[in-house]
């Protein structure tokens, strides 16, 4: 529960340990130590004497919660409240680290996060905090596949954003440094044209002193625009190398991983996995030789069939009796169950819609197979 | 069912299966427009009988004149053309010819063969009418496609020679690719001969204890089935004291009689499929028999399909039973040789000369005399106007055809669809069974 003594957090000379009752006067090196188990203060030596010796009960008078030593931290803001909010901010979101890629709409997404604060606000303001708990530690048991590879993904992200930010600033360095030696070298080479002109100047005739000039600062523009292209070329190279490093970066990062069916958290996609492939079946789902109506049998007496079989001129050439077999009963139930009545009159009904008939006898067509079909009812 | 999508593959499915009605709306709309086309051909035959002879007179414009004498001359009279019901049972009469003609060779052509040109008979003749193509010539040709088709090879020589008349080889074969592209190149017939074979090979496997259960009722026993062919109630007609094998082989025989007979004379191939018309004939041969074989296939689960099933049977064998022979019965004799004697008043003048309009040297002269007056023009004739006008004569006359055909194209059912919807045509088939 809150304590009721951060009044005494104000004024940092004369704060006194609530526990041993000494103060920053008299000890000026006195750290102070929370719990997240009560958060409530006490300075380091307390912690030291009290919990050396394993976990022991709160000292603070009316909180009966057991502490552990190495639980101990440095607080890190100045409001108590604070301090807690954040921590059970963040252990909520270690809990319910799901991504919007993992939603099936935005909608499901912003009904997460409201939930999310939701659960953090009761959790800190002390609304339902047992069933809340309890809802909590389902979902973390069920989702520990989950939790754990978004983890991954969020720890993965964050080196891959810090690589990113690495790599701008060495960019970035090699760019002022590349501008700088630029810079360098045009200085030079204006410095080194001036000089040549004067030495030209100091050599040649009077007369020729305008051409000489006029010559050397031609000599300097070539040059500086020849410079120039080739700057623009080395700029729309490195222009070429950045947007395909962004590109890079920016790749969306699949994530495959789905798990939960647990009530607390709606919205979130089906996981999708892919049937595993099927043998190749070439008669699409038909099983030859599959018949309804018959079996076939292997022999079937007959008085004109038998001699066949053993007839060694007809078996020559490759006849089997066999195929005669399946061919007659095949055919003998071939259509047995086809009503040309009513399937032709469907069929005509269907193409007199069509264009392969003329309107007008395409309508006669069905009037005449509606009444047919009527008849037939009455 | 497996082997009903089989057959529902097929182009005697896909093409030439019709309901009753729409079998009867499309022989009718062959019958109009063919009447339609005699009454104008006989009327254009008229008109260049009589502009003729003023042509001949010296006169100029004789078309003209001629059409205008036409116009308003009284002797105009209504030409009667045969009705559809006419048409049906000239074809008929043509198949049972079929039949004999098959008869006359020797070795007689075997059934199949005989079945297959009935059927391309009376697949062609749905589209075309008696009164354009006369069945004399389309049956001659139609038996020789069937041979063909059926792998049962027969030189054209050897077959013309077996014709009795004077038909030469140039007659079977004029209307040959006429009678395909009517049959819009489908030539695979699916008949029910060969599923009797197989129904009859099933029972006899059975009667002998070695009967397979149905896929679909896999309590069965062979045993239980041999006692249960053998305990079926006897035929009612048939003496009580013969023996299952007889009893089986008396019921494939009649089976096939009408199979041979009955199925083909009547529509039974357009509106049933092969397996009901065998199963239908069975059940006319031996009804205790085949309901017994058709319970072992479909009894139990599929009982609202064998209520559905018997009735399509029973109207099959209905359809079966109601056909008399022609030749048996002095009635439909007197009736068709009334038919014939009308067809000969309303027969196409256009088209009687098959052979000629294959050809188109001849087509050309035909169309010439059709075009100028009707007069006769010699085999030479065009020879006089140089090579040149023959060229141009040619190039017009198939100009006209084509002008004639895309008018074909727009009334005829099939004709339009031939070029954009290319029917696989399935190769003859090969039958391990002659009979």
């Amino acid at each position: 529960m809150p304590p009721q003594n951060r009044i005494l957090d104000r004024g940092d000379d004369d704060e006194v340990c609530p526990v041993c009752k000494s103060s920053r006067y008299l000890n000026p090196d006195m750290r102070f130590l929370i719990n997240p188990e009560c958060y409530h203060k006490m300075c380091e030596s307390c912690v030291d004497r009290i919990f050396s010796g394993g976990p022991a009960n709160c000292p603070v008078a009316g909180c009966h919660k057991t502490l552990r030593k190495n639980r101990f931290r440095k607080q890190t803001f100045e409001d108590i409240n604070v301090e807690r909010e954040v921590d059970i901010r963040r252990r909520v979101m270690q809990i319910l680290n799901r991504r919007e890629e993992e939603f099936d709409s935005k909608r499901a997404w912003d009904d997460f996060l409201e939930q999310r604060e939701e659960i953090i606000a009761n959790l800190v303001t002390g609304t339902d905090v047992s069933k809340t708990e309890s809802d909590l530690q389902a979902y973390a048991s069920e989702n520990v596949r989950s939790i754990r590879a978004n983890q991954a993904l969020e720890a993965q992200e964050a080196t891959s954003f810090q690589e990113q930010q690495t790599l701008e600033q060495e960019q970035a360095r090699l760019r002022r440094q590349a501008a700088r030696q630029e810079y360098e070298d045009e200085r030079r080479e204006i410095l080194a044209g001036r000089e040549d002109v004067i030495s030209r100047l100091a050599s040649g005739k009077p007369t020729d002193a305008a051409t000489i000039a006029r010559e050397g600062q031609k000599i300097l523009l070539k040059k500086s625009s020849a410079r120039r292209s080739e700057e623009e070329r080395i700029r729309q190279k490195q222009a070429a190398l950045r947007n395909s490093d962004a590109k890079k970066a920016g790749a969306p990062v699949a994530t495959t991983e789905r798990a939960g069916d647990t009530g607390l958290i709606k919205g979130l996609k089906k996981i999708k996995t892919p049937e595993p492939e099927k043998p190749y079946d070439p008669f699409m789902g038909m099983v030859p030789n599959k018949r309804d109506y018959y079996t076939l049998r292997d022999h079937y007496p007959s008085g004109y069939l038998d001699p066949i079989r053993q007839d060694t001129r007809m078996q020559a050439g490759g006849y089997d009796v066999r195929e005669y077999y399946s061919r007659t009963l095949l055919e003998a139930f071939a259509g047995l169950g086809c009503f040309v009545d009513e399937e032709v009159s469907k069929r005509d009904a269907s193409t007199a819609l069509g264009l392969s008939r003329p309107a007008t006898e395409g309508a006669a067509m069905a009037a005449v197979t509606s009444s047919g079909l009527n008849d037939e009812k009455i | 069912m497996i082997e009903d999508d089989i057959y529902r593959t097929s182009s005697q499915f896909r093409i030439w299966s019709f309901t009753e009605d729409s079998l009867k709306q499309l022989r009718a709309t062959t019958n109009t427009i063919a009447s339609e086309r005699v009454r104008a051909a006989l009327r254009r035959a008229r008109e260049a009988r009589q502009s003729a002879a003023p042509s001949a007179a010296g006169t100029p414009t004789a078309n003209q004149s001629g059409s205008e004498a036409d116009g308003k001359g009284p002797g105009e009279r209504i030409i009667e053309c045969l009705t559809p019901e006419e048409e049906q049972e000239l074809v008929r009469y043509y198949c049972e010819k079929t039949v004999e003609l098959g008869e006359t060779y020797k070795p007689p052509m075997p059934t199949i063969v005989r079945a297959t040109a009935i059927q391309y008979l009376r697949r062609f003749y749905l589209t075309n009418s008696p009164m354009t193509y006369h069945p004399k010539s389309i049956m001659a040709c139609a038996l020789f496609l069937a041979t063909k088709t059926d792998n049962y090879y027969m030189s054209l020589r050897q077959f013309a020679a077996g014709i009795p008349g004077d038909t030469t080889q140039e007659d079977v074969i004029a209307p040959e690719f006429l009678i395909m592209q009517s049959l819009r190149f489908t030539f695979d017939v699916r008949h029910p001969f060969r599923g009797l074979e197989g129904g009859i090979m099933e029972l006899q496997a059975i009667s002998q204890g070695l009967g397979q259960p149905s896929p679909l009722q896999p309590q069965q026993t062979p045993e239980d089935l041999r006692r249960g062919l053998s305990s079926i109630p006897p035929a009612p007609n048939a003496s009580s004291s013969q023996s299952l094998n007889d009893r089986l082989a008396r019921a494939h025989h009649t089976t096939r009689e009408i199979l041979k007979s009955a199925a083909q004379m009547t529509d039974a191939y357009f509106l049933y499929t092969p397996s009901q018309i065998w199963l239908s004939a069975f059940f006319l041969a031996d009804k205790p028999l085949a309901e017994f074989y058709l319970d072992t296939k479909i009894g139990g689960p599929l009982s609202s399909l064998r209520t559905k099933l018997l009735t399509t049977l029973t109207n099959c064998s209905n359809l079966l039973s109601a056909y008399k022979p022609l030749s048996t019965d002095p009635e439909q004799m007197k009736t068709l040789r009334r038919i014939a004697k009308k067809l000969y008043h309303c027969q196409n003048p256009e088209k009687a000369n098959i052979a000629g309009q294959k050809r188109i040297p001849a087509a050309a002269m035909s169309s010439g005399a059709a075009t100028a007056a009707g007069t006769p023009v010699a085999g030479g004739g065009s020879g006089e106007s140089g090579a040149e006008s023959e060229m141009e004569r040619l190039a017009k006359k198939r100009k006209l055809e084509g002008g004639g055909s895309s008018g074909t194209k727009a009334d005829d059912m099939f004709g339009g669809e031939l070029v954009t919807q290319r029917n696989k045509q399935q190769g003859p088939t090969s039958h391990p069974e002659a009979g």
